[in-house]
């Protein structure tokens, strides 16, 4: 876990940023790299009993943080998460949308829309919509500072034999985050997506169940090893909410140890 | 050599175009043309009738599509989509998400479906061959295209359905080929 000590510049301080799914996970690692760069911190999760301990364990740390209970599938509910991270802080400069719910491997021609399509549409796609819309004012108003930054996948360039349903729904986000990067430009927002494989609690789920499933991902990956949500997720995070990157947009950045190098 | 007349899945005038073009192939083919929405829109405005329109229905019609095809016993699956799937565009954040989102559901289908001998490939077109008004929203591109045209349905598009579909793209899957007249040249 990233100490809160002089080892970090605060690069963030001053900034607030909502992170959706922090409450575990891809997005509490992000949380909590952001924090430690000094950036106030809404957890945005689905229940508050992940969301508040992640909270209460970076203001122990001497963090910023506070836990917004959201739903990011319910427009009302995530406009309200925005609304309570502006009173609080004062403003939004940084909107990180992580949470994802779904991901059953299924076989395309069987593939059950309510079951293998709904959840995962929901969470991804419609969640950018619901995210990027609420933030939009707030990002607008930090001008140069305003980050909207969207947590894709791999899969979302090269496909997936296991998951074909989820290839499509993580590739929307890249492409919106392009159409984004082209649109809000002009007012100085970037707009660009992490790409990780990182051991989130789905992953090292499957691990323990098939720890071959370990074996195969950590051999054909250069580096030899999964990501830790913070320091290598959380570190790219870092990157595209930081000023040191105030000329990316519309980019992604793949974050998985070297395995997909196709971009 | 058998000669079967290529289905086309899909609504709309491009739909129908290559429908008219009457196209045959040694393989049973299935050309999915999604009802991709040319509205621009600014992101900020639109609401959740704007985005089930543009982005969830097309999908849940393609995905249909693309079971139906495999269902009918069809070895040649190819998707048609606009270059925006790949430069997006400003609002038509909605447009290119569906579009993006077909063309690697291309991928998906061509890695699962593989063994089975079925190839999946998707051709992507200039915006304007689905309606799509780029100028009108701002530059898709830097550069006009190479060959100074964006290209017909009939003496551009048909042609490549022609050769994904045949006997001699049997090693080719997964694959987009883009036809646009070289506006979108990467990788």
């Amino acid at each position: 876990m990233t100490n809160f000590s002089s080892a970090n510049s605060g690069r963030l301080a001053g900034r607030t940023a909502i992170v959706t799914g922090a409450g575990q996970g891809v997005g509490e690692g992000i949380a909590r790299r952001l924090a430690a760069e000094g950036a106030n911190v809404v957890i945005a999760a689905r229940r508050a009993v992940t969301g508040e301990p992640v909270a209460e364990s970076i203001q122990s740390l001497g963090g910023s943080a506070i836990c917004v209970e959201t739903d990011i599938t319910n427009r009302e509910s995530v406009a309200a998460c925005v609304a309570a991270t502006v009173q609080r802080f004062g403003g939004l400069h940084i909107m990180v949308h992580n949470a994802f719910r779904g991901g059953l491997p299924h076989k395309l021609e069987e593939a059950d829309l309510d079951r293998h399509w709904n959840h995962m549409s929901q969470t991804g796609v419609w969640a950018v919509l619901h995210t990027g819309q609420a933030a939009w004012p707030h990002l607008r108003d930090a001008g140069r500072h305003g980050r909207f930054i969207i947590v894709t996948s791999p899969s979302g360039v090269e496909g997936s034999a296991n998951i074909p349903l989820y290839s499509p729904v993580k590739a929307a986000e890249r492409a919106i985050a392009k159409s984004l990067a082209r649109e809000w430009g002009p007012s100085g927002v970037t707009v660009n997506c992490v790409a990780p494989v990182a051991a989130s609690p789905a992953l090292l789920t499957a691990f323990e169940r098939s720890p071959a499933l370990q074996a195969a991902l950590e051999a054909r990956t250069p580096l030899g090893r999964v990501g830790d949500p913070e320091a290598d997720i959380g570190s790219v995070a870092l990157f595209f909410a930081s000023d040191d990157s105030a000329y990316v947009t519309g980019q992604t950045i793949v974050c998985d140890g070297g395995s997909f190098l196709g971009l | 050599m058998v000669s079967i007349a290529v289905t086309i899945q899909g609504a709309g005038a491009l739909a129908d175009a290559l429908r008219a073009a009457d196209m045959h192939s040694d393989c049973a083919t299935t050309v999915v043309v999604p009802t991709i929405g040319c509205q621009a829109k600014p992101f900020t405005d639109l609401t959740d009738a704007d985005f089930d329109a543009a982005w969830e229905q097309p999908m849940r019609e393609a995905i249909v599509a693309f079971q139906g095809a495999h269902k009918a016993g069809h070895t040649r699956l190819i998707a048609i989509v606009p270059t925006i799937a790949m430069s997006g565009a400003p609002q038509l954040a909605h447009v290119a998400a569906t579009a993006e989102a077909i063309r690697v559901m291309v991928k998906s289908a061509a890695r699962q479906w593989g063994a089975d001998g079925i190839t999946v490939n998707c051709i992507a077109v200039a915006p304007e061959m689905f309606g799509i008004d780029t100028a009108a929203v701002g530059a898709v591109s830097i550069a006009p295209p190479a060959l100074a045209t964006k290209g017909t349905v009939v003496d551009d598009l048909v042609p490549l359905i022609r050769l994904a579909s045949s006997v001699d793209a049997h090693h080719l899957t997964g694959a987009t080929l883009t036809a646009d007249g070289g506006i979108w040249m990467a990788p």
